[in-house]
Formats: C-alpha cells, structure tokens, sequence
C-alpha cells in the first residue's frame, strides 16, 4: 500500500461484487484486493443478501458504492435512507463510501436514474451542504462521483471538471472518478477528456471506477458491459500518471461474464495502473512528454465524420430492460444458491 | 421554487411521460428552452433517452418480481397492466424492491383483467416472496429452551413464528401454478378454482418454499400469528375450522414439531 488520499488507503484493484458470482467467492475465496459492493442491494432485514455479505467480510476488504442518495435533489436526502446507510456502514466498516453528482427524486416521484445536475453556482451551493452533513453523520470518508450525462442543460454556468471539483474542495469530500463515464460525456457531448483530468484536484481522488458501455452511434449509453475500451485505458493512464496511485474497481454490471474474464481485466488494470506510475515518475525526471497523444479525443472534440466508428461496431436502437444502476438486484427471482 | 427546483419538477414530469416526447409539440419546446441538444440529438431527443429508460427499467424490475402474473395473462395484458400500473403508482420509494407493493390493489381495480381473482391470488403470492426474501432472520428454535419449560407453562406461552413466514389463503392454487411457469411451462393450464391454504416460508437455507396445509393447522398458526398463547389459539383455531376439531386435538403435538424443524416456530416466549 502507498501513501493515503484523504485517509483512504491504496487497496489496489477490485472488482464489484455481483449476485451471479457469490457462489464461486465464496466456493473458492479467490484473490481479489477488494470488492464494492452496491449499498443498496444490502440496506434490507435479513436473507441472503445480508448472508452472503457477511460470508464475504470474513474475507475480503469491501468498500460501499450507492446509487440512490440523490444528492441534489428538490428535496433533503430522505432521512430513513440515511439512517439504514448508516447501519450498512456499521457492519461493513468501508474504507470510504461514494455515490454520485446528480439527483433521483422529485416530487415525491423517485425516477431510479442518476439524473445529471445543471453545473451552476446554485447546485454547487445544494450540494456542499448536504455532502458536509452527510460525511458527518455517516462517520466515514464521503466521495461523489461524476456520472454519465446524455443531455446538457442551457442553465449550467461551467464545466463539468469545474463543478464537481469545487464541490469537492468545498464539502471537503472526496473524489470517485469514473474514467469511463468521462469518455461517455466526452463523447455525447464533444469536450476533450484530458481537459477534464486534468482540471479537477488530483488530491481527492480516492477512487477510480472502469467499466465498458455501449455506442448506439448518436449516443453512448454506460450500460457497465463488456470490456473497458482502449481510450477508456488512456484516460486512466493518464489519471494515474496525474493523480497517483488510486485504488481502481472494474464494473460490470450487465451480460455479467465468468468471474475469471473479470478478474483478467483488473489484471488489465493492475498492468496499466503500473506502467502510469512509472510515467508520472518518468514525468517528474522530465524523461517523458506531459501531453499523451490520443487521435480518437480529437475526433470526439472535432465531431468528425468518423467518430461514430471510433469503436468500430455501434448497436442501433435502445439499451433493452433499461440499464440498471450497479447491476441486478438480488431477489426471489435472481438469488444466488 | 429554486431554479433547479423548477428544472426538476419538469423532468419528473417529462420522463414519466408515456408516449415519444418529440410526439408533443409542447414538450419539444420546453425541451429546446431547458436542453441544448447537440449535432447527433435535438433537445428533446436527449430528454427521450432518459424517458425511454424510465419505462424499461420499471417495468423489467415489475417482471423479474411478478413473473407468475405476467406469465398468467400473456404479454399484451401484462404490458398494459404495468402502463397502467407505474401511471396510477408512481415509484416512490428509493429501492426498486418496492416498486411493485401496490400491485394488488391495482390488479384487484383492474376490471378488464382475465382471470382477475387468479391474478389477484398470483399478485399476493409474488409480492409476499418480495417480502420473505430479505425478511428479518431470526435464530433457530433453542430446543434445550422448549426441554426446560415446566408443562404448567404451555397453556400460557407465546409461540413465536419465524419472521420470514407468511400465511395465505387463495381461491386457486397459485403456488403450483407459479412454479411451473418459472420451469418454462409456458403453456401452462389455467387450473380451475381450489382454494389452498398455504404458507410461505424461508428455509434455513435462505430458499422460498411454500406448503399447503389443512384448515385446523392454518387457523391455528393465524392465531398464533396474531399472538394469542397457546391454549387460545388451540380454542380459536376448533372455532373457525369446527369440521378439523379432531385434527386440532390430536396433530397438535405432531404438528409443532414438524413446525420447530421447518423453522416455522423460532422461539416460545413463557411469561
């Protein structure tokens, strides 16, 4: 383990902790630095969720993910939610806890999507204040993360690097920095990733998430399947070799393959994280470039013709069953043995 | 109302609309306003993206907690009933699994329905699985407790049934029916009208399973359940199930037995 950012330890690269796995985990306890679980699939009484949980914590490390605070939402976060997060936090004691910049509910209406904020001082403001009441009540390292968006709003004031990092600094919370979902904004909405990574403060990075998506040619939806593609790998090369060693997760939450096929891209991961490291330092002794040249970032800033085939196949059409925040739940119908 | 506030309030209206946003002249303006669209998407293609997958994800979590009722009254219905559904009950509850606790009632106001008292057993089962499946676990019957508890003691104890059980009298045999459409039974008979009494129930090894049980048995584990003592519910069990009196006197015993090693009765509360 390395130095700690904001008090969160370098746990290494892990992978979230889905339903059609438990069986071999808990079968065959294999290596893994450690795993995230989605909060929510575990904020319940009793069965086999709390179960397998509690199999998995004699074991591993867990750190908590949720996708349901909705933090800037019309309304204050819903104080039940809070107080059964806060129990989860008891029995799982993470290194930190995250969720995301967006919100959920209006109108007593909860839309079970993280949908974007407008980046205006308003939100900034909203924002601040709940995340500071938050980190407190829970008692435990507090982090958001930036989402995937497919729209703008004419009201946002600045860019989204600039948003979430003020927020950041200001609630004194942490960063989760997805680097995939930068492609994803990058790629809907026509800005430079690099820009990104490289306005938002490296320090409170405590976390990176990768995962694969799906280009349905006008659009990319973050459906977390599939293989994480190779811009995605330089956008997070190029977080490390800026940011340091973050500990790193791999989502994949739909088409959920064998555990070893998991498992082989953290090792992706692993490998990259290490040849970014040797970068950053290769960097300090002015032994290497400070710019990566990525030829598929101009083609998403420029909107050329090409960019739709930046990936090669696109999916016409929709994502169907709706794509689900943090994989399947486990229920009656999809319990694990 | 914030400017935010106000943005917000549209888009939950908007993304619960049913139909295609661009179909509304209305909407389409809002949108141009609010969204600024882009080369590939106009405004209120964006706001489409979000409003197609509002639907899909509901109604895919509404089908993987009621696949006996979908499976009952075939796609088209089931499509229309979710519609009308997730229209009539807006989801308001921060975790997917209750989205579908309303689904009775709504299944018992649908009119239109086929085979609606059917449907209606099958929407009791299903969502009583949602509810047993991460019910509270409660630790197993403490049988040296049951070896210390002095026989003048039993006419007043408290019998306590396991958290994860549930009771439920249907007009058809819904469970049966249920399993065999999850074994691919697409085909599956619409059975005539039985009456069961069943009880669902989470094993020790956190598995659902349902029994069916005679009506003497049913109306005594009520009346437990309502937390009458023992000889009470001995007595109120003879009076609404008089024809099983004899079974009551008799299978008592046998039955709390059977009852502590299915994990039915969890603990005996002696005052």
């Amino acid at each position: 383990m390395t130095e700690a950012r904001l008090g969160c330890p370098d746990l290494g690269v892990g992978v979230g902790l889905r339903v059609p796995h438990y069986r071999h985990i808990l079968d065959h306890r294999p290596a893994v630095d450690f795993f995230e679980i989605i909060s929510e699939n575990f904020m319940v009484d009793g069965g086999k969720p709390i179960y397998h949980l509690e199999r998995v914590l004699e074991t591993y490390r867990v750190i908590q993910h949720g996708v349901s605070l909705g933090i800037g939402g019309p309304e204050e976060p819903d104080t039940a939610y809070l107080e059964r997060l806060k129990r989860l936090v008891d029995k799982v004691q993470p290194a930190w806890l995250s969720d995301h910049f967006c919100w959920c509910s209006a109108d007593g209406v909860n839309l079970h999507d993280l949908l974007p904020l407008p980046y205006t001082e308003e939100a900034i403001e909203i924002v601040v204040e709940r995340a500071k009441k938050i980190q407190d009540f829970l008692g435990v390292r507090f982090a958001l993360e930036n989402t995937s968006t497919y729209l703008n709003y004419t009201s946002s004031e600045m860019p989204e690097w600039e948003f979430i990092g003020r927020i950041a600094e200001q609630a004194d919370i942490g960063l989760m920095f997805d680097v995939n979902n930068i492609y994803v904004s990058a790629y809907n909405h026509g800005f430079d990733p690099l820009e990104f990574v490289r306005n938002v403060p490296h320090e409170r990075i405590v976390q990176i998430h990768l995962a694969g998506h799906m280009n349905v040619g006008t659009h990319i939806i973050d459906t977390h399947s599939g293989h994480v593609i190779d811009p995605v790998y330089d956008i997070y090369r190029e977080t490390i070799a800026q940011a340091g060693a973050v500990p790193t997760l791999i989502e994949w939450d739909d088409d959920i393959p064998e555990f070893s096929l998991l498992v082989a891209e953290a090792e992706k991961a692993r490998d990259i994280r290490s040849d970014a490291l040797e970068l950053k330092a290769r960097r300090a002794a002015g032994k290497a470039s400070a710019t990566p040249d990525w030829p598929w970032a101009r083609a998403i800033e420029e909107r050329g013709p090409a960019d739709a085939q930046l990936e090669g196949e696109t999916h016409a059409g929709t994502v169907q069953g709706g794509w689900k925040q943090g994989g399947p739940r486990e229920s009656e119908s999809t319990a694990a043995e | 109302m914030g400017e935010l506030a106000d943005l917000q309030h549209w888009m939950a209206r908007v993304l619960r609309t049913r139909r295609a946003l661009a179909k509304d002249e209305h909407i389409t303006r809002e949108a141009t306003e609010r969204l600024t669209g882009n080369d590939r998407l106009r405004p209120v293609e964006q706001a489409e993206i979000y409003r197609e997958q509002f639907w899909l994800r509901h109604t895919s979590a509404l089908l993987e907690d009621y696949p006996g009722l979908s499976g009952v009254i075939g796609q088209g219905d089931w499509e229309r009933l979710v519609e009308e559904y997730l229209t009539s009950h807006a989801p308001d509850s921060w975790t997917l699994r209750d989205l579908g606790n309303r689904m009775t009632e709504h299944v018992e106001s649908c009119a239109w329905l086929p085979h609606r008292q059917l449907c209606i057993d099958m929407a009791r089962l299903e969502w009583s699985y949602t509810e047993l499946f991460d019910a509270r676990d409660a630790p197993p019957l403490d049988p040296n407790k049951l070896g210390s508890i002095p026989e003048a003691a039993w006419e007043t104890a408290l019998i306590v049934l396991n958290p994860a059980l549930r009771l439920l009298r249907t007009e058809y045999p819904v469970a049966e029916l249920r399993r065999r459409l999850r074994e691919g039974e697409a085909s599956a008979l619409i059975p005539d009208a039985q009456s069961q009494n069943l009880v669902l129930f989470r094993s020790r090894k956190r598995s659902l399973h349902y029994d069916v049980v005679g009506d003497g048995a049913f109306a005594l584990l009520e009346a437990l359940r309502d937390g009458l003592p023992l000889v009470p519910a001995c007595e109120r069990a003879v009076e609404r199930a008089p024809s099983e009196a004899k079974a009551v006197e008799v299978g008592v015993g046998q039955w709390f037995q059977e009852w502590g090693r299915l994990g039915w009765i969890v603990d005996v509360d002696v005052k």
